[in-house]
């Protein structure tokens, strides 16, 4: 790019053509995946580095992508852990640069021989609440430039959009499925609880049948009873009619004895009764404990 | 002469209905039975008499006996006479053609006129 630096106005345009490519291919992007295969093909026409490292923050967990030439590290499960580096620019949001490299940020990716004086560049970016720290590592052969922070920050700002917008579609898609969740579990204990209810009414049905059917058989016994201490009682009264048509004879011979005899039938029969109504409270009560 | 058949199987009522009648004046042919088998042997061999029926009774109750004449087809005229108040068979005794009343113990002198005119006819 350096023969192109002296012809600002070109540099511009190709930079605003590869830009606009960029941005473009990351909107189409419908997965964290898609993204990271877009920044593998498009950074490096954007930026000069080494090696660039994204580590976004989003609902207490760290996402991060990293890029060294054509290879690509990425962990979208947030699982992974941040340097210490990062951490003080989350906390101060002061950019960096420092030519002392984590050497854990380099290993198994780049080989440090491989590197002309390598810096460390860092920043924090904060938009809307959603934090982006930006590691960048550059050389003398892949020189980076404060000049080039604009351009950096439209990337950043491009790809965390994106992320966010994905990010939330995916909570939303959780929450969906929560909804579906909680909807089945509600339809289910409804079922439940319908089925309890239907329990409970043919339980009342039986109940309210079996009281019917003990009332009349009470109903029955009830008639039968005041019918069978009525039938003793008429003779009594019958009896009585007669004392003032016969004579003393006849009513000391005859009537009394029949009095006599009759009240004590009724005395049994009304016994009887008692003794019934007795052993079916008794019955009743068993019953009920 | 007609003939009076009292059927109850408590001795004390028949006596009853018996003095009754005495008082009454009647002073024809008056049988009484205890056991409403043996009454209905009896008024099988007879017609046209004049017979005071109870219903509660053991073997064989009034319901049954009334069954057993209509069945017989005798003519007798019968006076249902019982302790019961129920409606149930108030009513029950209409549907028999040869009830010509329902009278409900206990019977008083006062009542007993109500049937003269049948006794007259005795």
């Amino acid at each position: 790019m350096s023969n192109l630096a002296q012809n600002s106005p070109q540099l511009y345009r190709i930079t605003y053509e590869a830009y606009s490519k960029f941005a473009n291919d990351v909107n189409r992007c419908s997965s964290l995946e898609e993204i990271a295969e877009v920044c593998k093909t498009h950074l490096k026409y954007l930026i000069n580095f080494r090696l660039i490292r994204m580590t976004i923050f989003q609902n207490k967990k760290f996402y991060f992508f990293e890029q060294y030439g054509n290879k690509v590290w990425v962990d979208l499960k947030g699982e992974t852990e941040t340097f210490a580096f990062e951490n003080s620019l989350l906390e101060s949001g002061v950019p960096l640069l420092t030519n002392q490299i984590p050497d854990k940020l380099l290993r198994k990716k780049v080989e440090l021989d491989k590197l002309y004086d390598p810096v460390l560049w860092g920043w924090c970016f904060d938009k809307n609440d959603r934090k982006i720290i930006v590691s960048l590592v550059a050389d003398q052969e892949k020189t980076f430039s404060v000049g080039d922070i604009e351009i950096l920050k439209l990337m950043v700002d491009s790809v965390q959009s994106k992320f966010s917008e994905i990010f939330l579609k995916k909570q939303l898609a959780k929450q969906n499925r929560d909804l579906v969740e909680a909807y089945d579990t509600i339809k289910l204990q409804n079922d439940e609880i319908q089925r309890i209810v239907e329990n409970q009414k043919q339980i009342i049905d039986e109940r309210t049948a079996e009281i019917v059917q003990k009332n009349k058989k009470l109903l029955h016994v009830l008639a039968l009873n005041a019918h069978s201490i009525r039938e003793p009682l008429s003779r009594i009264q019958g009896i009585t009619q007669l004392f003032e048509m016969v004579d003393e004879e006849t009513r000391r011979e005859d009537l009394i004895p029949k009095l006599e005899s009759t009240v004590e039938e009724m005395d049994d029969v009304l016994k009887e009764v008692v003794d019934m109504a007795s052993k079916e409270l008794t019955n009743l009560k068993s019953a009920e404990s | 002469m007609k003939k009076i058949y009292l059927i109850d199987d408590q001795p004390i009522s028949n006596f009853i209905t018996k003095k009754l009648l005495e008082l009454e004046g009647f002073n024809g042919v008056v049988q009484d039975f205890t056991d409403p088998t043996e009454a209905f042997q009896k008024v099988t061999e007879d017609d046209d008499a004049l017979i005071f029926l109870d219903l509660n009774m053991p073997v064989m109750n009034g319901w049954d006996f009334l069954e057993a004449i209509k069945d017989k087809n005798i003519s007798h005229q019968i006076i249902i006479l019982t302790s019961s108040t129920s409606k149930i068979d108030k009513d029950k005794a209409k549907e028999y053609p040869c009830v010509i009343k329902y009278m409900v113990k206990p019977m008083n002198k006062k009542k007993f006129s109500e049937l003269s005119e049948y006794l007259k006819a005795c």
